[in-house]
Order: C-alpha cells, then sequence, then structure tokens
C-alpha cells in the first residue's frame, strides 16, 4: 500500500513537472499579452517532433537534439507572434484567440505532412533503460529522474532569468504595463517577439522530455494544452511559481485520484479541477484577487 | 388535312419514344451503379486521421483484390469500380459519406466500414436505400444486429471476439480476470458482451479499469491491476493506449497473461511502439485473418499491394480488406451477370462455407444471420515474429 502511495506520488510529480512546464509557458505568455495561447500545445507537440528530427532521424545525441529542438521552438514562437498575434495586436481578444486556435490546426498539419503522420504514432526511442531503480520499496525509472531533474532544473533557471537578467526584468515591466515600459525605452513589441519565443521555448521543452515515455502524434498537444490549462488555473491564472506549484499539483492529484479512487477520474480530473477551483477559489494558489478602484 | 394527320403521328411517336426513354433501364432490368460493362463499389472509411488503419489500410487490400479481378477481366465482363469516401472515423461524417455514395455516387453496393460508431451512425441511411452493404472491419453488433435484409459483416464482431478472450484466458489457467477498457462507443461494444460473458461463466472481475485513448501513462491503471493480483488482463483498448499500458506494466514488473483483440493484431508495430524487448512475452491477441503479412502463402498479395501502392508494406489490415473483398467477389460472381441488388441479397444469403485463404475459418450467411465470420485466430510475438496459435486455428 504504501509503495503504491509513492509510486503514485512519484509518477504524478514526474507528470506533473510537464504540466508545469507547458503551464509556465502558458502563463508567461498570458501575462505579458493576456492572450491564451491556443497554439501552446502544439508547440509542446513540435517540440517533440523537432528532437525526434535530430535524435532518430538525424542521429545526433540526446542533449544536441534538446538543445537544437528548443532552439527551433524559441524561432517558433515567434514566428507565431510575428504571424499570428502581432498584426492583430490592436484586435478583439476573441480575434487574438481564433487567430492562435487557427494556428494550432496550421501546425498540425505542418506535423502531418512534414513527419509523414498520416495518424501514427510515432515511438521515440527511450534514452536510458525502461528497467526502474529499485529504491527499498519505491521504483523510479531513469527516464523519470530525467524528466523530474529537467524540469525542475529548468524551472530554476526560468525564475532566475526573471530575477537577475535584464531582459527577464524588461519582460517583467512589459507585462505589468505595457505603456509605461515604452516610456522607460523598452521596445515593447521586441520584448513580446521574445516573451512568444521563452514561451515556446519552454512548452518545447516539456515536449522533449516527455518523447521518450510516450508516442508521438500531430493531435499530442491538444489533451495536454487542458492539463497545462488546468494546471494553470489552479496556480491562479497569471502567476508563474503558481503555474509551477498547479503543474506538480495536478500530477498528484490526477494519479491519486486514479489510484484510490477509480481509473476512470484520471481523464477527468484536469476538467474537475478547473470547475472546482472556479467555484471554491478563482484566485488559484496565488492568484491576486481582481480589486477595481472606484 | 394529311399535315395535321402526319403531326399527330409524329406527336404520339415522340412520346412513345421520351416514354421509352425513362422507362428503358427498368425494362432492360438495369440495376443503379451497374452498367453493361462496370458495377460500381463504394466504400466508406477513415482515410485520413488516427483511425486511417481501420479505413485506408483496409481499402487498398480491398482495392488490391479487385484491381486483380479487374486485370482478369471482371466479373461476368463487368470492372469493378471502387469508390472512397472519408469518414474519419466520425459519426456524421460517416452519414454525408453513405448518402454521397448512394445518391451522388449512385453505388451498386457498399463494401466498407471500418469504425464501429460511424458504421452505427450510417446504418439507418444504407438500410432505408435498400443498398447491399458488406461491412469490412467495424465490430460493433447493432451494426448486424437486427438483423437488416441488405447488411452482412464478414469482420468478426465484438460479442465473438468478447466472448474469445474470456474463453482463451479460462483456456490458458487464469483465474483471476482484470479488464482494461475505454469507455468509447467501440469499447463500449466490447465491453457489454464481455461482462455477459462473465457473468455466464460466474466470474466477477477482480479489476475493471479505465484509460482514455490519449492517454500518455498508465501507472495507475497497471498499479490497481497488480494489486487486484490478476492472473490475466484483457484488453479492450486501441493500440496507442495498450503500448503506454504495457510499458507502465513492464516497469513495474508485472507479467500476466495479456489478452488482447483484432484492434491490437499488428503485433510487430505494437512491438515498436511499446519499445522494450520482451514487454509482448505474455501478450496474445485475436487476428481477424489467418495468415501473418509476412508468411510466404500472402506473397500474391504482397506483391499486388507493393505494386499498386509502392512503398507501403503489407500489413494486417490489408488483409482484412483483401479476405473481405474476396467474398463480394465471390458473391458477384455467384450473382450471375443479371446482377440485381436482389440476386445479390439472395446469394449473400446462401454463402455457405466460403474459404477466403486469408480468413481463419469459413464465412456462412444465413438470411437470419448477417454475422458471417465467427472464426478468431489467436496471435503472439516470438522473436519479433507473429506466430500463430495452432490450437486455436
Amino acid at each position: 500500500m504504501g509503495s503504491m502511495f509513492l509510486y503514485l506520488v512519484l509518477s504524478g510529480l514526474t507528470n506533473g513537472s510537464l504540466y508545469a512546464l507547458l503551464a509556465l509557458g502558458l502563463v508567461i505568455i498570458y501575462k505579458a499579452t493576456t492572450v491564451v495561447n491556443f497554439a501552446h500545445g502544439e508547440v509542446f507537440m513540435m517540440g517533440g517532433f523537432f528532437a525526434y528530427t535530430f535524435y532518430v532521424l538525424l542521429g545526433l545525441a540526446y542533449p544536441a537534439s534538446l538543445l537544437l529542438a528548443v532552439a527551433l521552438s524559441l524561432l517558433l514562437g515567434m514566428v507565431t507572434e510575428r504571424l499570428a498575434y502581432r498584426p492583430l495586436i490592436k484586435a478583439s481578444a476573441i480575434s487574438m484567440v481564433l487567430a492562435s486556435v487557427g494556428f494550432s490546426f496550421v501546425l498540425r498539419g505542418v506535423a502531418r505532412v512534414t513527419w509523414g503522420g498520416k495518424g501514427d504514432f510515432i515511438p521515440f526511442p527511450p534514452i536510458f533503460s525502461y528497467d526502474p531503480i529499485v529504491l527499498g520499496s519505491l521504483l523510479i525509472t531513469p527516464q523519470q529522474l530525467i524528466i523530474l531533474s529537467g524540469a525542475l532544473m529548468c524551472m530554476g533557471v526560468f525564475a532566475a532569468f526573471f530575477r537577475w537578467t535584464k531582459l527577464g526584468k524588461m519582460m517583467q515591466a512589459t507585462a505589468e504595463n505595457q505603456r509605461a515600459a515604452a516610456l522607460v525605452g523598452i521596445r515593447v513589441e521586441r520584448v513580446f517577439a521574445i516573451i512568444w519565443g521563452v514561451g515556446a521555448c519552454v512548452g518545447a521543452l516539456a515536449g522533449v522530455l516527455m518523447a521518450p515515455v510516450t508516442l508521438l502524434y500531430p493531435d499530442i498537444g491538444a489533451t495536454l494544452l487542458v492539463k497545462a490549462f488546468a494546471s494553470a488555473v489552479l496556480g491562479g491564472f497569471g502567476n508563474l511559481p503558481g503555474a509551477a506549484l498547479g503543474g506538480l499539483s495536478m500530477g498528484v492529484i490526477e494519479n491519486l485520484a486514479g489510484g484510490y479512487l477509480h481509473t476512470s477520474l484520471v481523464d477527468i480530473s484536469a476538467f474537475l479541477v478547473i470547475m472546482l477551483v472556479l467555484v471554491v477559489r478563482p484566485t488559484g494558489f496565488f492568484g491576486a484577487k481582481a480589486v477595481r478602484k472606484v | 388535312m394529311q399535315t395535321v394527320r402526319r403531326w399527330i403521328h409524329l406527336s404520339i411517336v415522340a412520346f412513345l419514344m421520351g416514354l421509352l426513354g425513362l422507362v428503358g433501364p427498368a425494362l432492360a432490368g438495369q440495376t443503379v451503379g451497374v452498367t453493361e460493362d462496370g458495377i460500381t463499389i463504394g466504400s466508406f472509411g477513415a482515410l485520413t486521421g488516427p483511425y486511417y488503419l481501420f479505413g485506408k489500410l483496409i481499402m487498398n487490400g480491398a482495392e488490391a483484390v479487385y484491381h486483380e479481378v479487374n486485370k482478369q477481366g471482371g466479373i461476368h465482363g463487368r470492372r469493378l469500380v471502387f469508390i472512397r469516401e472519408d469518414d474519419r472515423c466520425d459519426a456524421a461524417t460517416a452519414i454525408a459519406a453513405a448518402k454521397k455514395l448512394i445518391y451522388q455516387h449512385e453505388v451498386f453496393m457498399i463494401h466498407g466500414g471500418g469504425c464501429s460508431n460511424p458504421a452505427i451512425a450510417a446504418r439507418e441511411e444504407i438500410e432505408r436505400a435498400n443498398v447491399p452493404w458488406v461491412v469490412f472491419a467495424a465490430v460493433a453488433d447493432p451494426i448486424t444486429m437486427p438483423v437488416a435484409p441488405y447488411i452482412w459483416s464478414t469482420a468478426l464482431t465484438a460479442s465473438t471476439e468478447s466472448r474469445a478472450q474470456v474463453d482463451f484466458a479460462k483456456a490458458h489457467g487464469a483465474k483471476r480476470l482484470a479488464i482494461i477498457a475505454q469507455h468509447d462507443a467501440w469499447g463500449n461494444a466490447r465491453y457489454k458482451p464481455l461482462m455477459e460473458k462473465l457473468k455466464e461463466e460466474g466470474i466477477t472481475p477482480v479489476a475493471d479499469e479505465e484509460i482514455g485513448v490519449d492517454a500518455n501513462d498508465a501507472t495507475t491503471q497497471v498499479l490497481r491491476i497488480r494489486q487486484a493480483n490478476a492472473d490475466a488482463v484483457l484488453l479492450i483498448v486501441y493500440p496507442k493506449a495498450t503500448a503506454v499500458f504495457m510499458r507502465d506494466a513492464h516497469k513495474v514488473g508485472y507479467k500476466p497473461i495479456y489478452v488482447g483483440q483484432t484492434a491490437l493484431s499488428d503485433l510487430p508495430a505494437l512491438q515498436q511502439q511499446v519499445g522494450i524487448a520482451g514487454a509482448l512475452d505474455n501478450f496474445f491477441s485475436i487476428s481477424q485473418v489467418g495468415f501473418s503479412p509476412e508468411d510466404s502463402r500472402m506473397g500474391r498479395w504482397r506483391a499486388l499491394g507493393e505494386e499498386l501502392f509502392p512503398g507501403d508494406r503489407l500489413s494486417v489490415y490489408n488483409l482484412f480488406g483483401i479476405a473481405s473483398a474476396q467474398v463480394v467477389v465471390e458473391v458477384l460472381k455467384r450473382a450471375g451477370r443479371e446482377l440485381t441488388r436482389e440476386r445479390f441479397k439472395e446469394e449473400m444469403d446462401k454463402l455457405q462455407n466460403l474459404n477466403t485463404g486469408v480468413y481463419p475459418g469459413l464465412i456462412t450467411c444465413t438470411p437470419t444471420d448477417h454475422q458471417c465470420n465467427k472464426v478468431p485466430a489467436w496471435i503472439k510475438l516470438e522473436a519479433g515474429k507473429v506466430v500463430y496459435l495452432a490450437a486455436d486455428r
């Protein structure tokens, strides 16, 4: 019983760390632009396919494939901003949402054409053996360790970037108040492009880390986006540490619900979390209450 | 006066000719979709999207058979024209596809239906039009039960397979059975008869777990089934989620008997997706066909497939289409040159013990039973090759 609990928690944290990375990408773009990027799941999917191209098709080492896939995703994020967001910067929110939904279909189509995905589920070879390491009554696979440590490291780098780098501070300033940022000389449009790029990087990193433990297919992003969205809501939409904690919690919640209540809850727990948070605590873990000054 | 009379005669002749033009085809006994030199057969199934295996690949197999028939001069001098419509495994699209085949392409018959839910949805439209429909892959029993006069299935049906899964597990000594199922229309079509069979046998499953079609992790399902100490796991799951489940089961070293069904009959592809040597050691599955695509007896179809669809390896799904199309061809032959839908129905209804050389058993239809295929074959992987279990053939 104890070992099952530990395994469920550990596995939940592993999955949750991926949701957290995806949620971080979603939140950073939302925070700066107030746009929920519905193509974010597809960016995650493209990250996985980029890594597949470098690692499997071109035979590069996994670390090199990871870096190249993330770099390409940075570019993809900036292109998304240029093509789908910037032309509509002054348009209504609904136009932006529709543009991001449209772009998600474009990316899925590109994946189908490029990787021959007529619906195939493409296996990504394991980086390490699937054989678990046994620590007392606890089992953990090397791949889980890589995902967990990679994701936590990325979150740390992300936090440091925002806290200590000039670009990170410029991004925060732009996110807080675009007009004030422009007044102090920040080139807001360029910062937006970088924000979309960084958001895509984080999403793609999740895709690259997850690829060896799942199967790649062009529609994978849609499923994961729901979980990332639930994670962001749980953490308090717009709050970066909240997104990270929300993701980790989401992974553990769905595993424990599935493990101890019923497995039918695994797939719907993301929706249940969204509903519960909106009803019980709309601000999530760390979201600030909207205060209207009169 | 003479001019008036001539005009009257001309008008009568014109009227009679017009009448003949209208009723001519009927008088000549012409059937929709059948011309002097051709028979149009329509097909619907997933040509695109994640379920193209159950549409496009099966249609490729059927087309290979029709192509070969045409090379040999057709059936009673008529070439077979095969028209495909994409339903993307979607119910609404399948209804539209069936309507298009019936009313726009005016097909003689339909040979298709890859996914259960769309096939169930399309049944009403096809039944209303009295167009003969031979189902090649969709398994849900409501497609063929209750019996519709013009609808038959050459695929194994869900109830046949579910019952066979239980029998197989029992025959291999399993006493504690667990179920892992996806609860969509396809899954439920199998789950219900499985539960009925278990009830008949007086067996209560020790675990009854659910998994999503798009699952990327199956830790919870594996742990619950392992905790229930099941010695056989019956899988009502598509290949992708099965691959994830088998990976996770291997990780925790859980090795009961795994009993699959026809959706999991491409074992080499499943092994590739699982990606772990030995993870399918205890995995058995039903195959709708009696031979693996690599079998030397399938060489003729392999060659034909390569000729028609260069670059595609012959898959088990192609064989579904090849086997089913042979039934259609045989019945069209027996229906004779004076082909009508009624003649086709008569011949289908009295089809007895037809050996396609691809299905593991013989095909038999009766006026009261249109589920014409009842014999599953059991397969497993040994050293990367599909092996048929002799006792079950």
